[in-house]
């Protein structure tokens, strides 16, 4: 039996990413799912909703809805909560049964912007897939709607944090030292992409001379807005202290010469035999994460890159389990396993193991114990383990 | 590119009138997509002269994932034309439509337009618009011409009927519009007057009109289309004719997006 997982949990969906993605924005986002399941994203993926208010809603989709085709109701009660509350927009998204009846929210979404008059855009989702995807997606469509033309680009350094949603950076204050340490080597944060800046200022992104994108799905924004505006990105997390310092180097350059750089991708590999340390984690920052012991440790480490959290960048050379039991075996022979706390329980005993929260995987659960590595000393595992 | 969906009753000659007009456009000199959205997956067999393509969901059913080419579930017919058989689940289980949706989304996952540049991309649609997945081929960005295969039967049209007011319902959306009835002769008794009668009534326009022609089934014996194997038939003259309506109508409707 293939992709069959006895142990682990599930990532968060592709829905659980747009609604993360958006949640800031003054929009309402609509799942086209069953009631009871907002709770799960509630509980499980969004760690603002007892601290923020914002209008996210799942549409209370029955089984008579599936069989009988009531897109009506859809429209009609979308188009009610709207005008009520007058968002910004409305992002609708799919869950499994939608997806799987192929319900059209293209259609959907064009007839509530007719009656609404609203920007209205419906994000490809089944529920099913990688929490990456939906918030990729959703970024790359609110980018398409909102993004202004009419700026110029500033004179001061200045960037754009891209993919910054706490599915991968919680809420422990990473975003924040990021921005931090980005200012601090003397840039202009216009816009942190989607946490912390206002929708004029996303408006604005256009302005900035250069983007860092600082997870999978920050790429296909990067990319987006390097063909509108000729914005150069570069890819990584300013994990530690070295990594940092490169990658600010490395966002300079580019603002310069224009070119877009992978940073994180630019690691070096451990021989195979070598029972080197794997990091698992969303792929940029997995990657950066490796930079970051290169550079403040000596040390090479593995990324493991599933698909799902490498979606869009991955090294050739980085092993791709699909399933728990090659995972496990991965984790058998490594020399240190950084990961979620939750995958502790297919690593072997007499392997160190070091705990790197992953909200999207975990939710809630380690929160606490989760450290903010950005712009900082990496703790020595070596002493910890 | 023109694009459009060949719906009507089961067994009235949809998949005959689409592969004719797919040779009828090969021969005019246009690169040529057929799609049969049909879980018994004989759509485009004449086309291929019996060697058919292997449907997708045989392809996923077979080697339990997607087709990363479309060399895997693509096929050259005569006249280059492409040929692509969603085919359906193991009969009696599983979702015909959510098949349809699934085939969908791989070929855009694939490129298949981007990479192929037809000129024409032609749906051959299981029966009647039963359910979402069957309607996918005339959504927006698909198919945006309809055409309605029916005889003077009354079934035929009962299913016409369907078939039209399932569109109607589509009115508010972007969805393709009927082109027209495709009368496929039975010579049933005032076949003509009955299909007039109804185009009337639903002011609709019979766009081709197909004799009963022993010939059509002497050639599809012989895994051919009438088109291919006697090109001056009076009966190939009429899917002729149908293509040059159509590219009319799509050329019109270019200029008046201008």
């Amino acid at each position: 039996m293939k992709h069959a997982s006895r142990i682990l949990s599930v990532y968060s969906s592709d829905t659980a990413g747009v609604a993360s993605m958006l949640y800031e924005l003054g929009g309402m986002t609509v799942i086209h799912d069953a009631s009871g399941c907002n709770s799960t994203y509630t509980t499980h993926d969004e760690p603002r909703w007892y601290q923020m208010d914002s209008m996210v809603y799942i549409s209370a989709l029955t089984e008579n809805d599936m069989i009988l085709g009531n897109d009506e109701k859809l429209v009609k009660d979308v188009c009610r909560t709207a005008k009520e509350l007058s968002p910004a927009f409305i992002a609708l998204c799919a869950s499994p049964m939608p997806a799987m009846t192929g319900t059209d929210l293209n259609a959907i979404g064009e007839e509530i912007r007719e009656k609404t008059l609203l920007p209205v855009f419906p994000i490809r989702t089944n529920g099913m897939d990688c929490y990456l995807k939906g918030a990729s997606e959703a970024l790359l469509a609110y980018l398409e709607h909102f993004c202004r033309e009419d700026v110029q680009k500033t004179r001061e350094l200045s960037v754009n944090i891209l993919g910054a949603t706490p599915l991968d950076f919680s809420v422990n204050g990473t975003v924040e030292a990021v921005r931090k340490f980005l200012m601090e080597e003397g840039f202009r944060v216009v816009s942190c992409m989607c946490k912390g800046s206002s929708p004029g200022e996303i408006a604005s992104a256009g302005a900035a001379q250069v983007n860092l994108a600082v997870s999978s799905c920050g790429l296909a924004a990067a990319e987006y807005l390097w063909k509108r505006f000729g914005t150069p990105f570069v890819a990584g997390v300013p994990l530690g202290i070295g990594y940092a310092k490169r990658l600010a180097g490395e966002l300079k350059k580019a603002a310069e010469t224009g070119e877009n750089l992978y940073s994180c991708l630019r690691r070096h590999v451990p021989d195979e035999r070598a029972k080197a340390p794997v990091i698992l984690h969303e792929g940029v920052f997995a990657s950066s994460l490796c930079c970051a012991l290169e550079e403040d440790f000596h040390t090479e480490a593995n990324v493991i890159a599933p698909k799902m959290l490498t979606p869009f960048l991955r090294k050739e050379e980085d092993p791709s389990p699909e399933c728990e039991d090659l995972l496990a075996e991965l984790f058998a022979k490594a020399g240190t396993v950084f990961a979620d706390p939750f995958y502790k329980a297919i690593v072997p005993e007499d392997v160190p193991f070091v705990s790197l929260p992953h909200e999207a995987f975990s939710g809630r659960c380690f929160r606490r114990e989760n450290k903010v590595l950005a712009a900082r000393k990496i703790p020595d595992w070596r002493k910890i383990c | 590119m023109l694009k459009a969906a060949v719906y009507g009753k089961g067994g009235i000659g949809k998949s005959t009138v689409t592969a004719n007009l797919a040779a009828a456009f090969a021969r005019m000199g246009k690169k040529v997509i057929q799609i049969g959205c049909d879980p018994k997956a004989d759509s485009t067999i004449n086309l291929l002269h019996g060697e058919g393509v292997t449907p997708v969901m045989n392809f996923l059913r077979e080697h339990d994932r997607e087709p990363e080419k479309l060399e895997e579930i693509v096929k050259e017919g005569f006249g280059g034309v492409l040929c692509i058989e969603t085919g359906g689940p193991t009969p009696g289980l599983g979702c015909a439509g959510r098949g349809i949706v699934t085939t969908f989304s791989l070929l855009e996952e694939l490129e298949l337009f981007e990479i192929c540049k037809p000129d024409v991309v032609l749906y051959d649609v299981l029966g009647d618009v039963v359910c979402g997945g069957f309607a996918a081929p005339i959504r927006e960005n698909y198919a945006s011409h309809i055409l309605i295969v029916t005889s003077g039967e009354k079934m035929a049209l009962y299913a016409a009927d369907n078939i039209y007011n399932a569109v109607k319902n589509f009115a508010d959306r972007a969805y393709a519009e009927v082109f027209g009835l495709v009368l496929n002769r039975r010579n049933v008794e005032r076949e003509e007057e009955k299909v007039r009668e109804f185009a009337f009534s639903h002011a609709l326009e019979i766009v081709a009109d197909i004799p009963r022609s022993d010939e059509i089934i002497h050639w599809e014996d012989r895994n051919r289309t009438i088109v291919e194997a006697a090109e001056d038939s009076p009966v190939s003259r009429e899917f002729f004719l149908l293509a040059e309506k159509l590219l009319a109508a799509e050329k019109k409707k270019g200029e008046d997006a201008k």
